[in-house]
């Protein structure tokens, strides 16, 4: 296992984390409250969009990573599924 | 929404990701159905919510194996080229497609992973679990950008990881050890379903159903840690034939709803 590879894999590993207990404790959150305030039903959806944008960071953090590690080939395989998810996202708010 | 409904959206959404994660399956196939059945949720809203589900499993879970250094990180994103492109156009497809068609769809992939798995019922019994991973070398890169674009495009369309399809042409076809396809199969998961539910998103499929949506979310991301933990050290044979009964089920169920037209 390179050195540069194992710091690639960990700094992804914690991106996820953040995002999915971030994610969690937003939703739980914001669905017991929902049920005393409705302010509750904000802190779901800031929830959901955590969710949501976890995989995005998660391909952003990857393609930087790449650069650092000079590995301009799988830097822009990153930047190329970013494009195609992006995409989606203009696609989706368009339609 | 009452209390009651939101409990019952918790435990249904622990069970997927907890037996999901153990089987190593995106739980995706078992809400999808499960949700147009018995909550009578339309099937495009259905998939909507269940896509979400599979984004919470696979987050939840993949930061494990990526820590583990068990992904092939580098084959995930190139892969991943294929599935959000199968992805975006097969969402953009689902919304014109009519809910009979898309049910039927449905429960030939249900047929096809229930099968899949009698499979890897079968090997899991006299298989010992694998701790170290292999030296491999990837092979066959067109053929798994082909497959990834299917499984990318049943996602979009069905609301599922697509694993079934990308797991064994990674195991069988590119020589990329099991542990390993699994694992990677599972982190490009997350990607692939961000990309078509940006689509509902957008569409308004999703906006409505953000209070169905995030109890069952909460309870998959439970469910699905929990069982991420426990999978090294359970036997899965029992947990691959309850799964493979309860999808037996669901497609019976849901092919009896299209030939009845009890499909809301």
């Amino acid at each position: 296992m390179k050195q540069e590879r194992a710091a690639t894999d960990h700094i992804l590993a914690l991106t996820l984390k953040i995002g999915a207990y971030t994610a969690f404790a937003l939703i739980v959150a914001g669905v017991l409250l929902q049920f005393v305030t409705p302010f509750g039903s904000k802190i779901t959806l800031a929830g959901v969009l955590v969710l949501l944008a976890t995989p995005v960071l998660r391909i952003i953090v990857a393609g930087v990573q790449f650069v650092r590690e000079r590995d301009m080939k799988y830097a822009l395989v990153s930047l190329g599924v970013l494009c195609i998810v992006v995409l989606a996202y203009f696609l989706g708010i368009q339609t | 929404m009452t209390l009651g409904v939101a409990f019952l959206l918790v435990v249904l959404g622990f069970l997927a990701g907890g037996f999901g994660a153990l089987a190593g399956l995106g739980g995706g196939i078992i809400l999808t159905p499960v949700l147009a059945i018995y909550f009578h949720l339309p099937i495009h809203q259905a998939i909507g919510i269940s896509l979400l589900s599979v984004i919470a499993t696979s987050t939840a879970t993949s930061s494990q194996y990526v820590e583990h250094h068990v992904t092939d990180v580098r084959l995930g994103m190139t892969l991943e080229l294929a599935t959000t492109m199968g992805a975006l156009i097969a969402a953009l497809v689902a919304q014109h497609m009519n809910r009979r068609t898309l049910a039927v769809l449905f429960v030939c992939f249900l047929a096809y992973s229930a099968a899949s798995m009698v499979k890897k019922a079968w090997g899991s019994r006299q298989e010992e679990h694998q701790t170290t991973v292999p030296d491999y070398k990837v092979r066959n890169y067109p053929l798994g950008l082909g497959a990834s674009l299917i499984a990318g495009g049943l996602s979009g369309l069905l609301g599922i990881g697509g694993g079934p399809i990308k797991v064994p042409v990674m195991y069988l076809f590119m020589k990329v050890p099991l542990r390993v396809a699994t694992a990677t199969s599972n982190f490009m998961i997350g990607v692939t379903a961000a990309t078509s539910a940006y689509i509902y998103w957008g569409r308004g499929d999703m906006k409505t159903s953000v209070a169905i949506a995030a109890p069952l979310v909460g309870g998959v991301f439970a469910g699905s840690l929990l069982g991420a933990r426990l999978a090294p050290k359970v036997k899965t044979f029992y947990i691959l034939v309850l799964l493979i009964v309860v999808m037996g089920w669901l497609a019976a169920e849901m092919l009896y709803k299209v030939v009845t037209g009890g499909l809301s």
